[in-house]
Formats: C-alpha cells, sequence, structure tokens
C-alpha cells in the first residue's frame, strides 16, 4: 500500500453507510499519548525527534496494532502527499505542516491511524462511517492497550495521561462526529443550536479541525474536557448531544421541504447544474454545491446521484487529489479547470448508471 | 440594619470581636467603614468572576508577577508555559502542579483524572522502558544541578535493578526469543 493508492479508492469512513449517515458523516476517536522516556515534543531538537519516530514506529511494528497497511515518513514525503492525507483526514494540519522527524501509520482500510511526532508523541485515531462514536472509542481504546505493553506513557496518577497541552490531558481523549447540518443554516437556527451545545460544554469546529471555517455546512462537534471525566462520560455525553441535532436537522428539512418545496428543489438543481456544466469550479464552489446536491439527494428532490458517488465527489474534488490524480502538480486556475472536468465526466457517469 | 457607624449605608459586614471570655464585642458596619477600621477582611464575599480574573491576572506573564517555577528535569519556567501554553516535559505537571490546577479547573471543570489507567504491570519492554526513562531524567536532573531530585532518581534506578527484579527480565529476554 502506498499513498498513491488512495486515489485510487474511497475511504471506508466515505462510505455513506452508517448510523444516521443523512446528516452525520462520520466519527472520531483520538487519544493522545506520549512516551515516557522522552521529552515532549516542544523540547525535542531535530535528533531527539528522529529518535522519538524510530522509537515509536518500532513500537508500532512490534505491537502490530494497526494491522496490514503503510507508515509514511511524512518528512520525507511530498508535499502534494501530505495534503493528500489531511484531505483524507488521515493526519491533522499541524502534522502536515510540521519541520521535523514524523510519521503516520495507516490501517489498509483508513479506518485507523496513529501519528507519530505530531503535538503530543502519539495520536491515536479511528474514523467510522456515521454515527459510531462508541465503536470508534472501542477500537481506539482496545489498540492503545495493545500498545501499552510496548511503550511506557507519561501518566500522572492526578493528571491522568500527561500532554503537551492541558487542555487534552487527563484522558486525552477527544471524540468528534462531523455532521452535516444546511437545513439548520438555512433556516437560521444554527447559531441557536451551537449557543447550547457550547454550553454543554462542548466544541464545533470546521471541517478540517481546530481553526477551520466550516465550508459546505459541514461541523465537527466534540468534547471539550479531558480531565475529570471516564472515557464513557464521554462518549455518552456525545451520544446524548449529536441525536438531538440530528433530529433538529431532519425537522428543518422536513420544514423547508413542506414550507418551501420550490426553493428547496431550485436550489438543489442550480447546484446539479452547476456542478454538471461549469469549466471552472473552485475548492469552495465545490464543498457547496455538492453540499446542496446532498441535502437535495437526501430529501428526494433530485433522483440522479446515489450518496456513494456523491461522497467521493467530496474528497477527489480536493486539490490534492485532484493533482495525484492528473499525476502532476497544477495551479490553482488550471486546478479549477481540471476540478470541473472532473466534476462534470463524474456526474455524466452518474446520470447513465 | 444600617451602619453603626456611618448610619448611612446599609451594614454588611457583621462580625464578633471576643475581647475575652465573657465580653464581646458586635460591629455592623457598612464596606466602607470597615475598610477604614481596618479590617482587612472585607474582601472575603469575593465573587466567583472576581476569583477567575485574578487566576488570568496571575497567568499573564508581567515580570516578578509570576513566581519563579522551573522544571527540574526539563528546564522549562512557569512563565515560558504560562506564554506557550504548552509543557515541555511530564515533570512538569509536577513542578507547576500548584500554578496549573485553576487553569485545569477552568478547563476541565476538573482536576483529578478519573479515567483510564495504565495496566503498569512493568512487563519487560515496561521495565527496560521505564529504566531508560529513569536513566534519561536522571542526566537531565545533573545538568540543571537538581540533586536531590537525581538523587531521588537514583534510588528508583536501584529499586528497579535490584536481584528480585532480574528473573522478570530473563523470563521477559525468553518470551520474546520467542516471537
Amino acid at each position: 500500500m502506498t499513498v498513491d493508492d488512495l486515489v485510487r479508492r474511497v475511504g471506508d469512513w466515505l462510505s455513506g453507510k452508517g448510523a444516521d449517515s443523512d446528516v452525520v458523516i462520520s466519527s472520531r476517536a483520538r487519544l493522545a499519548r506520549n512516551i515516557a522516556a522522552f521529552p515532549f515534543s516542544t523540547r525535542l531538537d531535530d535528533e531527539g525527534k528522529a529518535e522519538l519516530e524510530n522509537h515509536g514506529r518500532k513500537a508500532l511494528e512490534k505491537s502490530k496494532v494497526v494491522g496490514p497497511g503503510m507508515y509514511v515518513d511524512l518528512f520525507e514525503a511530498s508535499p502534494l502527499d501530505r495534503r493528500l492525507l489531511v484531505e483524507r483526514h488521515l493526519i491533522s494540519k499541524e502534522h502536515e505542516q510540521g519541520a521535523s522527524h514524523r510519521g503516520v501509520q495507516i490501517g489498509e482500510d483508513e479506518r485507523v491511524s496513529i501519528m507519530v511526532g505530531e503535538e503530543d508523541h502519539l495520536r491515536i485515531q479511528v474514523l467510522l462511517p456515521g454515527m459510531a462514536a462508541r465503536d470508534a472509542w472501542g477500537r481506539v481504546d482496545a489498540m492503545d492497550t495493545a500498545l501499552e505493553s510496548h511503550v511506557e506513557y507519561a501518566f500522572h496518577p492526578e493528571f491522568g495521561y500527561l500532554t503537551v497541552c492541558p487542555t487534552n490531558v487527563g484522558t486525552g481523549l477527544r471524540v468528534s462526529v462531523m455532521v452535516h447540518l444546511p437545513a439548520l443554516v438555512i433556516t437560521q437556527q444554527i447559531d441557536k443550536v451551537f449557543g447550547a451545545v457550547s454550553r454543554l460544554n462542548m466544541a464545533v469546529r470546521g471541517l478540517y479541525g481546530e481553526g477551520t471555517e466550516a465550508v459546505g455546512h459541514f461541523y465537527q462537534i466534540s468534547n471539550q474536557a479531558s480531565l475529570g471525566k471516564t472515557e464513557d462520560e464521554i462518549v455518552r455525553n456525545i451520544e446524548v448531544v449529536v441525536p438531538q441535532i440530528v433530529q433538529l436537522e431532519r425537522a428543518a428539512r422536513t420544514a423547508l421541504l413542506e414550507k418551501d418545496r420550490a426553493r428547496l428543489e431550485d436550489r438543489t438543481w442550480r447546484a446539479y447544474g452547476m456542478l454538471r456544466h461549469a469549466r471552472m469550479v473552485t475548492t469552495e464552489e465545490a464543498l457547496t454545491m455538492l453540499s446542496a446536491l446532498r441535502m437535495g439527494i437526501d430529501m428526494g428532490v433530485i433522483p440522479k446521484v446515489s450518496m456513494d458517488a456523491l461522497n467521493e465527489l467530496f474528497v477527489f474534488s480536493q486539490p490534492a487529489h485532484l493533482q495525484k490524480m492528473e499525476g502532476r502538480e497544477l495551479e490553482a486556475a488550471e486546478r479549477d479547470t481540471v476540478r470541473a472536468a472532473y466534476l462534470r465526466r463524474r456526474l455524466e457517469e452518474a446520470e447513465r448508471n | 440594619m444600617m451602619c453603626e457607624d456611618c448610619g448611612k449605608n446599609p451594614a454588611k459586614i457583621h462580625m464578633t470581636e471576643i475581647i475575652n471570655e465573657n465580653e464581646k464585642r458586635e460591629y455592623h458596619l457598612c464596606e466602607k467603614c470597615a475598610q477604614e477600621k481596618g479590617f482587612g477582611l472585607v474582601k472575603q464575599h469575593f465573587s466567583l468572576s472576581e476569583l477567575l480574573a485574578g487566576i488570568t491576572a496571575g497567568q499573564l506573564t508581567k515580570a516578578g508577577q509570576v513566581p519563579d517555577v522551573k522544571c527540574p528535569s526539563c528546564g522549562t519556567t512557569l512563565a515560558q508555559f504560562n506564554t506557550a501554553g504548552r509543557f515541555g516535559c511530564p515533570e512538569d505537571y509536577d513542578a507547576f502542579a500548584e500554578h496549573i490546577r485553576p487553569r485545569l479547573e477552568k478547563y476541565h471543570d476538573a482536576t483529578q483524572h478519573v479515567g483510564k489507567t495504565p495496566r503498569r504491570g512493568l512487563r519487560p519492554e515496561g521495565l527496560s522502558e521505564r529504566l531508560r526513562a529513569l536513566r534519561a531524567q536522571l542526566k537531565q536532573a545533573v545538568e540543571a544541578e537538581a540533586y536531590e531530585r537525581a538523587a531521588e532518581i537514583r534510588d528508583e534506578l536501584k529499586q528497579l535493578q535490584a536481584p528480585g527484579r532480574a528473573g522478570a527480565r530473563e523470563q521477559g529476554r525468553k518470551k520474546s526469543a520467542g516471537d
């Protein structure tokens, strides 16, 4: 398995299956862990980071927690490969942009990835399609336990698992669920919902995590506190909050359909028309239009495209995916042309099927 | 009840001074008069927001305001941590414990971990890891001239390397040789 293989298939978490997949795209659980034998990344020079990466990588190999897949040396990897892994949600932006020795172990089905040498020495994550927070936590927990026989974690009886940033300390657990909330945005209820969510000590972030914008009405909802609660409680809180948001989004979609069907249909078909015929499309435009199309498909106002095909378009219309498919680097303007051509071609194929 | 001193403001400070076993004196004063009379406890009834503001102010790195605390292991100072919000090594948590608790409380509403704990059975690989960690810490402590801490680490190293432990290591070697 190589990074190039990723553009020849769709990540498992994008399958469009899973519980509540009309609103919930994916569920992720990640654990932050540090190895006691090393200072934190903030105090490691290049040599120390190389040693840490080597140490972490060996522990991963020995423990076999990830199973078949690949290890990507991100210090050696091309910027394009690194970008591709971000678009695929297999590494964080911070890990993409790091300046020294670091890497990522990726499982074959892309459900599992372990970043080595990110802010914390190890970031273990499981990404599953649909609402599956508990399942994701269960898998991460098992991997963590297996790894623990091969590395000694930095742990403190009072503060728990020690992390570089005090916001991750304790369990080191962040559970986040990616949701698609176009109807709540259109009906202007989104701020109210997020106000309620943040009062429940949950955080709302954009598509690619911390500090990113909510393009295409995609949001990540995650626990704020990692200390003072058991992992089970953290998962349970997510399991209580997310279904309520799902219900609100569904209610808003139904209301839109009942009250303003013409506008909803128009919105969907305009998006479809643009994606099917435009000659230049930016990343953001593609996301916005695909978002409108996704809701239209879910509500049955446009029968043409399957959810699987659509999910693929979301990821493959991103810059690194396009350039990988073309097999070369593209200038921004050229990229927009290639993106438009790709979208036209795939939608035409979908129409014929 | 009005302030017994000025009679203008409501009495907010009620105190009983015990002069001796049989003699007590009660005071009912407004805040202003209480302060003038030198009852320094007037600020007792602080609000939560004042408390939090105090914490935030304490975290600002105005020179001289932050206590001069330094991690004996990696040399990170409390002032550096306050500025960057990032720790330098696991030992920082102990070195800065009393200073980070309010911060953790604010962010997590808690300071005590209640979740998963490592099994720490010190399986063979775990033991060598621990030894490695301790040796690294010992080196750092010596470099930082934290001799007291260095002595503690040396004692722990001795204990881990005591003959009683050798059996466990030997067993581990056999097991991994069989893999």
